[in-house]
């Protein structure tokens, strides 16, 4: 590169970097009293636009329709409009911050809802923290976060002491003795093995293999190659929605076929179904309800298939928790209004009712839901594990990949 | 490790070595011919991408047929973009330096407009679609049948466009220009016709780089970017305007990741590839291929 081309580069690197998205607003149909701002910010372009717009902002604008078709959100008895003020973060963390940052601090909206991932509520989290703002993340997954223990701060999903002790149960009882793992090496795919590693000392299950691959990797098959020569009985990534469908399809195609598959996010997506087929059918992944967990749950899955459509369904794990905490604040707001402080003391010590069962927080963690484990099974991702919350009977031995 | 491990290793790493160096052949096209560092060369893959997919499942066309389909359409894009961006660039700019520095300036917008534009269409999901994912076996070694079409296609087409740019008397208009763009007009080349043509080619190479990929991978509006990457670490190895070292140099890189992440770890893979870039360039600064 030429000196001129190397400074025109740094210059539109620059530019871009300072392009804020535009804001968006969502306005309301018909409801009395002045708006309820809620700002996010969210993905819709750039690499984490996958998950966040299957998990988390469908339900925003689900939640925020239905809210208004019922004269607007339950404000301590008044109906008020809820008026969304959304942006794009383009998968980028500092843009994320920014923008909460002017949500929160210059823009003051009443709530926010949280970005997609473990990451960005990473960054965001002791912000809206500082600013006095209750935060229900839903896609967020790391001990971590916890352990800042941040007062405005809940964390909707199962977190990797749970799931993956979950995980190691059901092995356990199923008399696997060896187990391969792939990891993403990133703050998720890093705190899900080491919870893993704990879960299993003492199981009886001896792990041949661990390899940690990096996000956006186009090929797993010389990893899944040595894999397979040591032949475990289980294979357990902890991998990201593109690698859960590489991982899958290149364990399909060296015939690595181990008696149990688990993958992570992304094999609760409707996209996994799509895209393997049949070669779906008995493959495990992360998943905690579905529309037979609760009639609630049914209510949900319907209402958002008929917004969005049959070939856009809800996932089977983060969209029931982003949901839930959707829930969760409406319960809040309409018991004590828009005071933040209260909303925050509110969410802290009241056990909910949800769809997904009942959530409640000590510190900022859910220990009501605990850790569980789905299959495909005959194009639906079941529970299978613990057995009090299956949907479905465990299929022990996985068919031969279609 | 046995004869066949050794082959399925070194075949998965041809495979994927086979797409960079389509790729990396396009975005040499475009480079070697005329300057111009189309950053927004993995964005057009991507729309080749998503219009095999949209078909696929919409029609249930087999994402073969779209294979050319891709190609002309990309094609076509390409030379509509020439005429409305980079001609003017061209008949405006001082010298070959700002035409370079304003070309890359004008290839980041596009990559940013055609990024915006798959969004709006198509929206931010992962999509994918299931074909030929079947196996098929070779002594030991097993492939899923979709990458060895995504191989041998592929192959056939870098193999069939340096062929071309050699024997051919269109590939010799393009090779002086690439070596001589002023002793190349004075014989009577006509530039005009040529550099919009070639940059179509480039984009219909992209474009056809993603249909194939469509068939392997879950395909989303951000897919292009890595692709554009690699595609420059190839044509940096194999030297700017050499075909046959994108074509050597991107089965290479293929190889060695491949390897490297068999035998290390496949976090360790762009160290690697970074490594291999870096030693290139402090030992062969203009590629390996270029003379």
């Amino acid at each position: 590169m030429t000196t001129q081309s190397k400074r025109h580069f740094i210059k539109s690197s620059l530019a871009l970097g300072t392009a804020a998205a535009i804001p968006s607003l969502v306005a309301p149909a018909h409801a009395q009293g002045a708006p309820v701002r809620i700002g996010y910010a969210i993905a819709r372009t750039g690499p984490w636009t996958g998950g966040a717009q299957v998990s988390q902002e469908p339900n925003f604008l689900l939640w925020a329709e239905q809210q208004n078709a019922a004269g607007g959100l339950n404000v301590k008895g008044t109906r008020r409009p809820i008026e969304l003020v959304s942006s794009d973060d383009r998968s980028d963390v500092e843009t994320c911050v920014r923008t909460y940052e002017k949500l929160m601090g210059s823009d003051k909206v009443d709530l926010v809802l949280p970005p997609w991932g473990s990451n960005a509520n990473f960054a965001v989290a002791p912000l809206a923290n500082r600013f006095g703002y209750p935060f229900l993340a839903p896609t967020a997954l790391s001990k971590r976060l916890i352990e800042m223990k941040l007062p405005y701060f809940f964390l909707l999903l199962q977190q990797p002491a749970p799931m993956t002790t979950a995980l190691v149960d059901m092995l356990k009882a199923n008399g696997v003795k060896t187990a391969a793992v792939i990891y993403v090496d990133d703050l998720f795919g890093l705190e899900n093995y080491a919870a893993l590693k704990v879960a299993l000392q003492g199981s009886g299950i001896n792990l041949v293999e661990d390899k940690s691959y990096p996000g956006g990797v186009k090929d797993l098959s010389p990893v899944l190659r040595s894999i397979k020569d040591k032949n475990p009985d289980a294979f357990i990534g902890f991998t990201y929605p593109p690698d859960t469908i590489l991982a899958s399809r290149q364990a399909k195609e060296i015939g690595f076929n181990p008696k149990f598959f688990y993958a992570s996010v992304g094999t609760a997506f409707q996209l996994y179904r799509n895209v393997m087929q049949a070669g779906a059918e008995g493959v495990l992944g992360m998943g905690s309800w579905n529309s037979k967990t609760t009639p609630a749950a049914k209510a949900y899955f319907d209402a958002h298939v008929k917004k969005f459509g049959a070939a856009k369904e809800p996932d089977r794990w983060a969209s029931g928790h982003c949901w839930a905490g959707l829930e969760i604040l409406t319960a809040a707001v309409a018991k004590v209004g828009l005071d933040r402080k209260a909303i925050r003391d509110y969410v802290a010590t009241t056990e909910h009712n949800t769809i997904i069962g009942k959530v409640k927080f000590n510190g900022s963690e859910n220990v009501a839901t605990p850790g569980t484990v789905s299959q495909w099974q005959k194009g639906e991702f079941e529970v299978v594990w613990p057995k009090k919350n299956a949907t479905a009977e465990l299929i022990a031995n996985k068919p031969a990949w279609k | 490790m046995s004869f066949g491990a050794w082959a399925e290793l070194i075949a998965s790493g041809l495979i994927t070595g086979g797409v960079y160096a389509l790729i990396a052949l396009g975005l040499n096209l475009q480079y070697g011919l005329m300057r111009i560092l189309n950053i927004a060369h993995g964005e057009f893959l991507m729309i080749g991408a998503f219009l095999t997919w949209q078909v696929q499942t919409s029609f249930g066309i087999s994402p073969l047929l779209m294979a050319p389909v891709s190609f002309a359409l990309l094609l076509g894009v390409g030379w509509v973009i020439h005429r409305l961006c980079f001609k003017r660039l061209t008949a405006t700019s001082p010298n070959l330096d700002i035409f370079e520095a304003r070309g890359l300036m004008v290839s980041f917008g596009l990559m940013f407009l055609v990024q915006n534009f798959v969004s709006l269409v198509w929206g931010g999901d992962l999509r994918g679609y299931d074909y030929l994912t079947d196996p098929v076996q070779f002594g030991d070694a097993r492939f899923a049948a979709n990458k060895l079409l995504l191989a041998a296609i592929a192959l056939a087409v870098s193999i069939g466009l340096i062929v071309l740019l050699s024997k051919t008397l269109l590939g010799k208009g393009v090779r002086a220009l690439m070596q001589s763009p002023t002793g190349a007009t004075l014989v009577g080349i006509d530039t005009e016709r040529l550099h919009p043509l070639m940059f179509g080619v480039g984009l219909g190479l992209s474009g056809l780089a993603g249909c194939l990929l469509s068939m392997t991978y879950a395909i989303s509006p951000s897919m292009g970017e890595p692709y554009t990457v690699t595609a420059l670490i190839v044509i940096t190895l194999g030297g700017f305007g050499s075909m046959t070292g994108s074509l050597i140099a991107g089965l290479a890189l293929g190889v060695i990741e491949a390897l490297g992440m068999h035998f290390t770890s496949p976090s360790l893979k762009s160290l690697l590839s970074y490594s291999i870039f870096i030693a290139v360039l402090l030992w062969k600064p203009k590629g390996l291929f270029k003379k």
